[in-house]
C-alpha cells in the first residue's frame, strides 16, 4: 500500500496535496462556527448525484417532462427519496448560503485582503439562485409553470433589453418546448459548469487566505484533519437528516401537469423568495412600477452586500458596524415580509380554497397517470381536459352556481357571497336545489316525501317573489310553486307515504327512482365488497310496481306516480312539445340522457313548460363535449377517486356569514 | 495554504496520538456515510430497470399473450414464398401506453405440408434483421451475412442459432379452431448472440 501511494506520489504529489488540503491551521481551534462554507459544498455534492440521476429519467419537453417526473416520484425505485432529496437539498442549500453570508458579514471576513473571495461568494450565490429558479420550471406543473411565469415577465421589464431578455430565456415568445430544453441546458450544464469553476476559485482564495479566526485564543492552535473535519462532517450529516427526513416524510410536490389554459389561483413562488413577491404586492411599491420593485431594489441591496468591503475600507470600524447593521436589518424585513405573505395567504380563504383545488387536481393527474391506461401520448394535461372529475365543478361554478349550490358551495369549494351594504360580506341563499346530492337516494325521497321542503330555495328567487307579489294583486300568474302544486299536494301526505304500512313501499320506489337515474357510483364496489351505493334488485322491481301500478297501501292505494309522469319506467325519450302529457317526464330521471336533455331544454312541454325559470344552455353557451363533462361528473361516470374533494359547505351555507376572512369574493362565481 | 503550515508530525505530540486515531476513525466513518448513503441511494434508482418488477404475462384465457395479424391464412402463398408481416400491439413505454403500434416484424411461410411457419425477423446473431434473398432462395442477414434456409435452419456458421420460430395459432373470431383463418401469433423477442432462445 504504501509502495503505492509513493509511487503514485512520485509522478502526482498526491501526499503534498493531502497534506495541503487536510493539513490547514485552524488558530484557535475548530469550532461549529466554521462548518457552513463545507456544509453548502456537501450540499452542492447531493444535488450533484441526485441531479445526475434525475437526469437519467427526466425528459424536458412539454408532453413529457410532468410526465417523466410523475414516472421519477411514483414508479421508480427510490425515485420520491432521489427527487426529494434533490428538491429539499436546494432549500437548504438556500438556508445554509444566507447563514454563510450572514456570518462572513458579521466576523468582517469580507474585509481586506478577503474581498475579492467575498465577492466570488455572491456570484456563487447568484448561481444558486439561477439554479432553483431553473430548477423549480423543469417539472412542468402547475406551480412551477406559473411561478416561472412570473420571474420570466419581470424579466421582460429590464430597462433596454427585457423583451429579448425574456424571449431568450424562453426560447420564443411564449412557453413551450424549447423552454424546457434551454432551462434544462441551464440547469444541469451551464449554472453547475460555473458553479464549479467559481467554487474551485473561491475555495483557492479562501485556503491563499486562511479561516477567518473569530478568536484565536479560543483553544489550542489544530489543524483542519481531524478536529474541524469531524466537526465539518458532523454538520454535514445533520444537514442530510434533516434533507432525507423531509424527502421521506413531506415529500417534494408535484402539482397539476401545467395547462396554459387552465389559471392557478394557488401560484406563489417557492418559500425564500416569498419576500419578493410579498414586497411587490404593495401597492406603494407597484404605483412605483414594477421595474423599482423587481429589478431597482434588489438590485440596490445587491450592490450594497457587493460595496461591504469599500464601506470597511473608507469608514473603518463604523462601516463593519454599518454592514452589519444593515444585513441584520435585511435579515429581519426578509423574516417579517416572508412571514406576512405566509400569514395573510393561511388566512384567505380564497387562496387556501385555490391551494385545496391544486391538491385534488394534482392528487387527481396522479390517479389518472397511473391508471391502466398510462398517459396518452399526446401529454398528461389531456387527461384532466377529459375528465368529469375534474371539469365537472368548474362548469358547475362557472354555468350552475349562481342559482344552484353544490353541497353548499359553488361546485369548487367556495361559498357564494356578496357583499352587504353595510360593507358585510353574506353568503346568498341559492334560488333553486342544491345539486350535491343529485339524483341519490336521499334526494329521491326527499322529492316523494317532502316536496315543499325539497324545492324551498325557489323561494328565494325574484322570479317567485315577483309572481307572489303579481298573484296577491290579483293576476293570474303561472309559476313553480313549491307550496301549492300538485305535486306538493300529492307530496303533503306524509303520514300515508311514511305510515308502517308503506314503509317497504316507499324504500322499495326510492331504491328504483334511484335505479333509474343509473349513476356510475352504483356499480362501483368499496373495498369490503359491495358498496351502500349498490342496487337491490328485488326492492327495484317492488318500487317499479308501486310507481307505476300504484301498489301502495292504505288512503294512497291505487294511486301511482305514473298516473301523471305516464313515461316513468320507460327510456327516456325526446318526447315533442305536443305530445308531452303536461307532467315532467320522470323517464330515466336523473341519468345523462334526461339531464343533458334537461340542460338543453328546461322549458320544453316535457320537462317545466311554461313554469319553467331554468336559462336553456345552447351549445354556444355549453359545447356538446362541456355538457357531456359536466353530465358526466354529476351522475358520477368517471374513474373512481380517492382524492380529498371539496369540502361539504352546507352547515355554513346556512348560517349567515358575516365572517369576510370565510368568503371568497362573490364575482367568483358567473 | 501557506508555507509555514507546519507539517502534522510536527504539532501532534506523542500524547494526542491515541485521541487522534480514535478522531480520525470517527471522521473518517462520518465522512463515508455522507458520501455512501446518497451514492447507495443513486445507485438503487439506476438499478431501477433491473429491480422493476416484471408484469407477468395474464394466463388462463386460450389467447392470452397471441397478437391477432392483419393477414389472413388464406393470403399466405400456397408456393412457399416467405411474407413479411408487421406485428401491431399496444406498447408500454415507461409513463406511455401506445395504442395499436408496430411493435416488430415476423416472416410467414407456407411449408409443404401445408402448415405456416412463423419466424421472428430479427437474426439471432447480433439484432439486425433478416431479408429474404431471391436469388438464393433463403433469408439473408445482410449485416454479417448470416443465412438460414426458408425452414429457418441456419446455413453457415455466423448465427449462433437457427431463426426464432413462434407459436401460431389460427382461429375464428378470436376462437382457436384448426381452419379457422385468423392468424394469431405469440410475439417475443430473443436475446441475441446465445445458442440458447431465452426470451427478453
Amino acid at each position: 500500500m504504501n509502495a503505492l501511494i509513493s509511487w503514485l506520489d512520485d509522478r502526482t504529489g498526491i501526499k503534498g496535496l493531502m497534506n495541503e488540503a487536510l493539513y490547514e491551521r485552524v488558530p484557535g481551534g475548530a469550532r461549529w462556527r466554521y462548518v457552513w462554507g463545507s456544509t453548502l459544498v456537501f450540499t452542492f455534492t447531493l444535488q450533484v448525484i441526485t441531479g445526475f440521476m434525475l437526469w437519467s429519467a427526466y425528459s424536458p419537453s412539454t408532453r413529457t417532462a410532468w410526465e417523466s417526473v410523475y414516472y421519477i416520484q411514483h414508479e421508480m425505485t427510490m425515485g420520491f427519496l432521489i427527487r426529494g432529496i434533490h428538491h429539499f437539498a436546494a432549500q437548504a442549500m438556500v438556508v445554509l448560503m444566507a447563514i454563510h453570508l450572514v456570518q462572513v458579514v458579521i466576523d468582517g471576513a469580507y474585509k481586506a485582503p478577503r474581498e475579492v473571495n467575498f465577492w466570488l461568494g455572491m456570484v456563487l450565490m447568484m448561481i444558486v439562485l439561477g439554479l432553483s429558479l431553473t430548477g423549480y420550471l423543469l417539472p412542468w406543473d402547475q406551480k412551477g409553470y406559473y411561478a416561472t411565469q412570473v420571474t420570466t415577465n419581470i424579466m421582460s421589464v429590464t430597462p433596454g433589453v427585457g423583451s429579448e431578455v425574456q424571449v431568450l430565456a424562453q426560447g420564443g415568445s411564449q412557453y413551450g418546448h424549447m423552454t424546457l430544453t434551454r432551462f434544462f441546458a441551464m440547469h444541469a450544464g451551464v449554472l453547475p459548469a460555473l458553479l464549479v469553476a467559481f467554487l474551485v476559485l473561491h475555495i483557492y482564495v479562501f485556503r491563499r487566505h486562511g479561516l477567518t479566526v473569530h478568536d484565536e485564543n479560543h483553544a489550542p492552535t489544530t489543524n483542519f484533519w481531524p478536529d474541524q473535519v469531524l466537526k465539518d462532517a458532523v454538520a454535514c450529516l445533520i444537514v442530510l437528516a434533516v434533507v432525507m427526513l423531509l424527502a421521506i416524510f413531506k415529500g417534494a410536490e408535484l402539482s397539476a401537469p401545467a395547462d396554459p389554459a387552465v389559471k392557478f389561483d394557488a401560484a406563489r413562488p417557492e418559500w425564500y423568495f416569498l419576500f419578493l413577491f410579498r414586497f411587490l404586492r404593495f401597492h406603494a411599491v407597484e404605483a412605483i412600477g414594477l421595474q423599482f420593485g423587481a429589478i431597482v431594489v434588489p438590485g440596490l441591496i445587491m450592490g450594497v452586500i457587493a460595496l461591504m468591503p469599500l464601506t470597511h475600507k473608507f469608514l473603518g470600524d463604523f462601516g463593519h458596524t454599518l454592514n452589519k447593521a444593515f444585513i441584520w436589518l435585511l435579515g429581519g424585513c426578509i423574516v417579517v415580509l416572508t412571514a406576512m405573505a405566509m400569514i395573510e395567504d393561511s388566512n384567505e380563504a380564497a387562496h387556501q380554497a385555490a391551494l385545496a383545488e391544486a391538491h385534488r387536481d394534482a392528487g387527481r393527474a396522479r390517479e389518472l397517470a397511473s391508471g391502466p391506461d398510462k398517459i396518452p401520448v399526446d401529454g398528461a394535461v389531456e387527461l384532466l381536459r377529459r375528465d368529469p372529475f375534474t371539469q365537472g365543478p368548474r362548469l358547475f361554478a362557472k354555468h350552475c352556481s349562481s342559482c344552484h349550490r353544490y353541497n353548499g358551495h359553488d361546485g369548487r369549494g367556495s361559498l357564494i357571497t356578496e357583499k352587504t351594504e353595510a360593507g358585510d360580506v353574506q353568503v346568498l341563499p341559492p334560488t333553486a336545489a342544491d345539486l350535491g346530492n343529485f339524483a341519490s337516494r336521499d334526494w329521491m325521497r326527499s322529492i316523494v316525501v317532502d316536496y315543499p321542503a325539497h324545492f324551498a330555495s325557489w323561494k328565494n328567487a325574484n322570479w317567485y317573489k315577483d309572481a307572489v307579489k303579481a298573484e296577491e294583486a290579483g293576476e293570474d300568474v303561472l309559476y313553480l310553486d313549491p307550496d301549492n302544486s300538485e305535486m306538493s299536494d300529492w307530496s303533503g301526505l306524509p303520514e300515508a307515504i311514511t305510515a308502517p304500512e308503506n314503509e317497504e313501499n316507499l324504500k322499495a320506489i326510492v331504491e328504483f327512482l334511484y335505479a333509474e337515474a343509473g349513476h356510475g357510483f352504483q356499480s362501483a364496489s368499496s373495498e369490503n365488497g359491495a358498496s351502500k351505493e349498490a342496487l337491490d334488485a328485488a326492492l327495484i322491481e317492488k318500487g317499479r310496481a308501486v310507481a307505476t301500478e300504484g301498489a301502495w297501501a292504505g288512503d294512497i292505494e291505487g294511486t301511482s306516480c305514473a298516473d301523471c309522469h305516464t313515461s316513468l319506467g320507460d327510456d327516456f325519450a325526446v318526447t315533442p312539445d305536443d305530445e308531452a302529457d303536461g307532467y315532467p317526464t320522470l323517464a330515466k330521471y336523473g341519468s345523462a340522457a334526461w339531464l343533458k336533455d334537461f340542460i338543453r331544454h328546461p322549458g320544453a312541454a316535457r320537462h317545466y313548460g311554461d313554469k319553467n325559470q331554468m336559462p336553456a344552455y345552447s351549445p354556444s353557451q355549453l359545447t356538446d363535449t362541456e355538457l357531456d363533462l359536466l353530465v358526466r361528473w354529476m351522475t358520477a361516470d368517471y374513474l373512481p377517486s380517492d382524492v380529498a374533494d371539496y369540502p361539504d359547505r352546507r352547515q355554513q351555507e346556512s348560517t349567515v356569514s358575516t365572517d369576510a376572512g370565510n368568503s371568497p369574493p362573490a364575482e367568483d362565481a358567473n | 495554504m501557506t508555507e509555514e503550515t507546519p507539517a502534522p508530525e510536527d504539532d501532534a505530540p506523542a500524547s494526542e496520538t491515541r485521541r487522534n486515531v480514535l478522531l480520525e476513525g470517527i471522521t473518517a466513518v462520518v465522512s463515508f456515510l455522507l458520501i455512501a448513503v446518497p451514492s447507495t441511494l443513486a445507485g438503487v434508482f439506476f438499478m431501477d430497470p433491473i429491480l422493476r418488477k416484471r408484469k407477468t404475462a395474464g394466463g388462463g384465457d386460450d389467447m392470452a399473450g397471441f397478437i391477432k395479424l392483419d393477414l389472413t391464412a388464406d393470403a399466405v402463398p400456397d408456393d412457399g414464398a416467405p411474407v413479411a408481416v408487421t406485428v401491431k400491439s399496444d406498447l408500454v413505454d415507461a409513463w406511455n401506453r401506445f395504442r395499436d403500434v408496430p411493435v416488430g416484424s415476423i416472416w410467414l411461410r407456407k411449408s409443404e405440408d401445408g402448415t405456416i411457419k412463423v419466424f421472428n425477423s430479427i437474426c439471432p446473431h447480433l439484432g439486425c434483421s433478416v431479408n429474404y434473398r431471391r436469388s438464393e432462395n433463403d433469408f439473408y442477414c445482410p449485416c454479417h451475412t448470416s443465412s438460414f434456409s426458408l425452414d429457418g435452419e441456419k446455413t453457415n456458421e455466423v448465427p449462433p442459432r437457427d431463426m426464432d420460430s413462434l407459436e401460431l395459432r389460427t382461429a375464428t373470431d378470436g376462437i382457436p379452431s384448426e381452419d379457422g383463418l385468423e392468424l394469431w401469433v405469440k410475439f417475443l423477442n430473443f436475446k441475441g448472440a446465445t445458442t440458447e432462445k431465452i426470451p427478453v
